[in-house]
């Protein structure tokens, strides 16, 4: 079964498009990391999910059920940390934790839940003076409680020091053992890079790409881009280093001058030189780089072409990747 | 079935609110020293729990500061969650959002109850020591229904919250409800009488009925025509039955339209 499934989701604001047609598949069991920079609609989509916000267009099914109509349902099986939450600063953390097992109906030790995230000594402090990052994990606990068959964990990380995170994808990887489905935002890819099963990345209300982590830095590990700065270029010599085994992408730049930015795997680069050479283009000089996955995503998330277009299942990126390619060919003509 | 547990944690979360303390310890003060400032000279007998209350601590106190302890803790009830992002964390729990209105209206209620109990208990004391006639069981009834006007004041408060997208509206809402129905009312329905004459007088009802089920359908008014007559020894009975009658209908209306409506527009809202 499907966790979570959105089904051509759009939400307009009144002013703005947040998530536009947005096709998203969560599997069973699996971690699930939803990047994409601030603004990119992750937050919009994580609120449809969990009822807060209702599409304006599309259906959104959570655990199999209707996301709207069995919010109550969904939730009961659910363990979420919002985004921009707010504690009851007058109530101390047990309370808080004691609320959680009472509105789900659980049968938990609210002790053992806070020692788990941390807080045991502070358990009776009241949370309105805890940091951001104790109640950070106050409404992780909660969520915890009753153990969910999903966690949606907004932006986990924010508020958290380096230890504080490390220990938050530790109980995301004990959550996933258990067979938990973890859906989580960020908007730092070094956050989900360790734990997640597949990634998704969120751009203008768009995924623009969806892979798993492995698919993603063996595409780009082994990959290097090329720039290349030749006179004669046209667009059969294009072709025809694009026809090449390893070769993923070819471009000419935008105004033409004869730079080529060509990202391949790392041992064809010689070919790559020698098969323009061969089609009547003089190369005169060339350098290489390596794309990490930060730059990937990057790339995705700033407005540039993705260095490794294989890797990318969806549209926009390749599309744009040949609509350049067209126009290099016009300026060529 | 999660609207007891919403209510519970509204009302540990609301009896914990300064503001409420505050105004509860100002009502006690006020009610207190206004018990021992009419208490009689001489002879106790002459002057009786029931006329304390009815004539000085009723009209005075209970109807002006009772709605406004109510108000205040019910105008940001939702929409003070809402704003502070803490009904994000409500929400991520299984309740619905009709769980969060009722909840929140049924634990502000019972905050309030215990703070008009809580608020009585002081002037219990002065007039168990100043020399009149204290009536426990009259003083009991009477707090009972200073608890009654809290709660659908509370009740009011909470819809308008739950229809206020934001805590500013809410505001303007909270202090609307108490002009309205403490200050204004008499003065208001007497106009919408005088413009809507000519309609009056095509409908089934005299002048004088319409004018009295006005002033009963105000909350403040319906509990006074409650408490007197329970303090005169008549509660639903004697001349003044339709009225009463009229009045508690009016009470559970108040407590009940108002969340729901306000429920209608809060189960709308992105929020």
């Amino acid at each position: 079964m499907t966790a979570i499934e959105l089904r051509g989701v759009t939400k307009e604001f009144a002013d703005v498009t947040a998530v536009d047609a947005l096709d998203l598949a969560v599997e069973e069991g699996e971690v699930y990391g939803f990047l994409g920079p601030n603004g990119a609609g992750k937050s919009t989509t994580i609120n449809m999910v969990l009822d807060l916000v209702r599409p304006t267009a599309g259906t959104v099914t959570v655990l199999g059920r209707d996301a709207t109509a069995d919010s109550v349902a969904i939730r009961e099986r659910t363990g979420v940390l919002p985004e921009g939450f707010s504690v009851y600063g007058r109530l101390t953390g047990r309370k808080h934790v004691e609320f959680a097992i009472e509105s789900k109906d659980a049968d938990a030790d609210p002790d053992a839940v806070l020692s788990r995230v941390g807080l045991a000594d502070d358990a009776d402090r009241k949370a309105g003076g805890y940091s951001k990052g104790m109640q950070q994990r106050l409404v992780l606990g909660m969520a915890l409680v009753g153990e969910p068959d999903l966690l949606i964990l907004d932006e986990p990380s924010s508020g958290l020091d380096p230890a504080g995170a490390k220990e938050m994808r530790e109980i995301v990887r004990e959550e996933a053992d258990r067979g938990a489905t973890v859906f989580f935002s960020s908007h730092v890819l070094g956050q989900v890079e360790a734990v997640c099963d597949r990634v998704g990345i969120m751009r203008e209300g768009r995924l623009v790409a969806e892979d798993s982590v492995e698919g993603l830095r063996e595409a780009v590990g082994g990959e290097e881009t090329l720039e290349i700065e030749a006179t004669g270029v046209d667009a059969a010599a294009l072709d025809t280093v694009r026809e090449l085994d390893g070769v993923s992408r070819v471009e000419l730049d935008e105004a033409g001058e004869g730079t080529v930015t060509v990202s391949c795997a790392g041992g064809v680069k010689t070919r790559v030189i020698a098969t323009l050479e061969d089609s009547g283009v003089t190369v005169a000089d060339f350098h290489t780089t390596e794309a990490s996955l930060e730059d990937l995503f990057l790339a995705y998330t700033e407005g540039e072409t993705p260095s490794s277009g294989d890797t990318a299942h969806v549209d926009d990126a390749d599309t744009t990747g040949a609509d350049d390619a067209a126009d290099a060919e016009e300026v060529q003509r | 079935m999660s609207l007891p547990a919403v209510a519970k944690k509204d009302f540990q979360d609301t009896v914990r609110s300064k503001a409420m303390l505050l105004l509860v310890a100002l009502f006690s003060g006020l009610v207190s020293v206004m018990a021992y400032a009419v208490r009689p000279a001489g002879d106790g007998d002459a002057f009786a729990t029931e006329l304390l209350l009815s004539v000085f601590v009723g009209p005075l106190l209970v109807s002006t500061l009772v709605p406004l302890v109510a108000v205040v803790i019910g105008y940001n009830a939702v929409s003070g969650e809402r704003e502070s992002g803490s009904l994000k964390l409500l929400l991520s729990l299984p309740h619905s959002r009709a769980d969060v209105v009722f909840g929140k209206v049924l634990g502000r209620a019972a905050a309030l109850s215990l703070a008009v109990f809580a608020g009585f208990l002081l002037p219990a004391v002065v007039l168990a020591v100043i020399p009149v006639s204290f009536n426990v069981g009259s003083f009991l009834g009477y707090t009972v229904f200073a608890a009654i006007l809290g709660c659908v004041f509370v009740s009011i408060a909470v819809g308008c919250s739950a229809a206020a997208s934001t805590q500013r509206r809410a505001l303007i809402g909270g202090i609307g409800i108490y002009f309205l129905f403490v200050l204004f009312w008499s003065t208001l329905t007497g106009q919408l009488i005088g413009a809507f004459d000519g309609v009056i007088d095509a409908l089934p009802a005299t002048d004088v009925q319409i004018r009295t089920f006005l002033e009963v359908a105000n909350p403040t008014t319906g509990v006074q025509v409650l408490t007197n007559a329970f303090l005169g020894e008549q509660l639903f009975a004697g001349e003044t039955v339709n009225q009463q009658v009229s009045a508690a209908a009016m009470l559970v209306f108040w407590a009940l339209a108002p969340p729901l409506v306000g429920l209608l527009k809060f189960d709308r809202d992105d929020l």
